[in-house]
């Protein structure tokens, strides 16, 4: 046997080990989870998502939103992510099973938003903080994402659609209305999803402090 | 259109495969031709793989940039571009093979073991990754894992790997002796494959994954100190009160900030991996700082010390400006200090904020936003250094300045010249 190949062979067997365990296993496992029952509404956790919100999430991966912002709540006492009210309970595989990719995150520059649908439930308020991040947050580094609104003429009626409270220098002059395309309507609807506030038997919510 | 969340991606897939993944092609060719005395045959196969993985890299990043990117860090190329990718790299790694497979030295040596690991290590990480995620994706609450695999992969088995290789041929050839300790290198290569491969998952701690994965990734980060130890010692020996060298020969001044690099990385790596100190610095900027020392501090630095050894060799030429590598070497020590201290330390701040109850989210923007402006001075020092590389290799390729007779070194060597002569 050529020397090259009992090398290989020994690399294939010590490596193969990790690939058994962090891809064989998740893909035989963890890609398989189901989601449970509601028994009380004939639904399930988690809850489907609507066609919107799943065209939302490739604006979301599209503009790389995953970069400063994480979603994932970690278990106490390790983290402090319950008792600042990130979220209720830990976030577990089975939160993410709707998703086509996940978005868990690996920086905080701006906030956590595994349950950002649970605390802001506006849309209008979510397509300004979009279009304008400081006229919400003065102290915000998040970018602009002007490029998904239309700035646009009214024409006979304005739309029902156009972002309402805009002041100051980002208010459109007189005539005048900001849009959301539909990549921004369907950015809107998937944070609007996000929310892990129903029970999963393998993530209670810590109950003594 | 282009705001960060499209350009912090695109930057990084640029470092990631359009600098550091060629230049370990290039050092992982040279080295495994020399090592096995074998001559580069039917190159035509490794210029069109050339080729066609810089299309693919370009393809990806203007993917990216349109919105078209993936949310996986070091992943996020389009499939579309991550297939050519793919194709290019197979035709290299089979021609490494076949070099390997016709070496004519009688054992493999401690660098041929890394650069094949490396080579066989690579394909396999990217094209299972990219299946799962990509090409045919799995349900989201497995990527994760998948893309932790390949993230600790990469950086360890792929551009870890080369440069480990790369060091165990250019420190005794620079210094003109043996390594210090076969044994202990071989005791290395093994550890080194076992442990580095499993520590991605400590990135996830607290995370949405079964524990004893995340558990896994914290035992190899801390194992992982085994080999880094045994290398960094066997490399030390080495040098030992050869050190001088560094005073004038490039490639040893490069390697020898390679190697405190990769101990500060490596252990950096292993106490940020412990689950208390890791709730407070996931998600601030200490993964950053990591990044910087690992993927500059010790890869690209190693990647220097190696061109500026080959390309002499193989282009017959030597480097015209030795102030030249000086700027090069100087600002990018710099850079490399500077991002590293910035990025931890406003990183722990913004940890600490970010872990204290009594803290908002507010102070910890606040507290990490001028070591943030830090981090950018950084990135300029580095490009500024990278500018200085760039043109030597440009003056370099167009064989300017006249013939000489030695190598270009930065100063007069002391005593007696331990730089070998071309070979």
């Amino acid at each position: 046997m050529n020397k090259l190949t009992t090398f290989i062979i020994a690399i294939v067997v010590v490596f193969g080990l990790s690939w058994v365990g962090l891809v064989a296993y998740p893909v035989s496992t963890l890609s398989h989870l189901q989601p449970l029952p509601d028994e009380d509404t004939g639904g399930a956790f988690p809850p489907t998502t609507s066609g919107l919100a799943v065209a939302g999430q490739k604006v979301y991966a599209a503009n790389g939103c995953v970069h400063c912002h994480t979603q994932q709540v970690r278990f106490s006492p390790l983290s402090t992510d319950i008792a600042k009210n990130l979220g209720k309970r830990q976030s577990v595989a089975r939160d993410y099973i709707r998703d086509h990719t996940p978005f868990f995150g690996s920086s905080r520059i701006g906030q956590d938003l595994t349950n950002y649908g649970v605390k802001e439930t506006d849309a209008n308020a979510i397509h300004r903080h979009l279009y304008e991040p400081r006229s919400v947050v003065e102290w915000s580094s998040m970018p602009s994402f002007r490029y998904l609104y239309n700035y646009r003429k009214i024409i006979s009626q304005p739309s029902a659609q156009a972002i309402q409270g805009l002041t100051g220098p980002n208010a459109p002059k007189p005539g005048y209305e900001v849009v959301p395309s539909p990549e921004a309507q369907a950015l809107v609807a998937y944070l609007l999803s996000l929310k892990q506030n129903y029970p999963l038997p393998e993530s209670p919510e810590p109950t003594a402090k | 259109m282009l705001t960060y969340g499209r350009l912090y991606p695109a930057a990084m897939s640029l470092m990631a495969y359009g600098w550091a993944t060629p230049a370990a092609i290039g050092i992982g060719l040279w080295l495994i031709s020399r090592t096995s005395q074998i001559p580069l045959l039917h190159t035509t196969i490794l210029t069109s793989a050339g080729i066609i993985w810089n299309l693919g890299v370009l393809l990806g990043v203007c993917g990216i940039l349109i919105g078209d990117g993936q949310p996986f860090e070091l992943l996020a190329f389009p499939s579309y571009s991550t297939v050519i990718l793919f194709v290019a790299f197979a035709m290299i790694a089979v021609w490494v093979l076949f070099t390997a497979w016709y070496a004519r030295n009688n054992k493999f040596s401690l660098a041929q073991c890394f650069v094949i690991l490396a080579f066989v290590s690579f394909p396999w990480l990217f094209c299972s990754a990219n299946l799962v995620l990509l090409w045919h994706p799995i349900q989201a609450s497995a990527q994760g894992v998948v893309a932790a695999w390949y993230f600790g992969g990469f950086n360890n088995l792929w551009l870890g790997a080369m440069a480990i290789g790369a060091m165990f041929y250019l420190i005794p050839k620079a210094v003109d002796r043996p390594i210090y300790s076969e044994t202990l290198g071989q005791l290395s290569f093994w550890t080194f494959l076992l442990f580095a491969a499993w520590t991605g998952m400590a990135r996830y701690i607290g995370g949405p994954f079964p524990a004893w994965l995340v558990s896994a990734g914290v035992v190899a980060s801390v194992l992982a100190l085994i080999p880094t130890f045994s290398i960094a010692i066997n490399i030390h020996m080495t040098l030992h009160g050869q050190y001088r060298v560094a005073g004038w020969c490039p490639t040893v001044r490069f390697l020898a900030v390679a190697l405190f690099s990769l101990v500060f990385a490596a252990v950096f790596a292993a106490i940020n991996a412990l689950p208390d100190v890791n709730s407070v610095t996931n998600f601030s900027q200490v993964p950053k700082a990591q990044q910087i020392l690992g993927f500059y501090g010790f890869f690209s630095m190693v990647a220097f010390g190696a061109i500026y050894y080959i390309l002499p060799r193989t282009y017959n030429w030597e480097w015209p400006c030795s102030s030249l590598i000086h700027w090069h070497f100087w600002l990018a020590l710099a850079g490399i200090i500077l991002g590293t201290v910035s990025a931890f330390l406003g990183g722990f701040l913004q940890g600490f904020a970010l872990f204290d109850i009594a803290n908002t989210f507010r102070s910890s923007v606040e507290f990490v936003s001028p070591f943030l402006f830090l981090s950018m001075l950084a990135s300029f020092l580095i490009l500024a250094s990278n500018l200085a590389f760039a043109s030597q290799f440009v003056l370099m390729l167009l064989k300017t300045g006249k013939p000489k007779n030695g190598p270009t070194f930065l100063a007069e060597p002391i005593e007696t010249s331990h730089e070998p002569a071309a070979v």
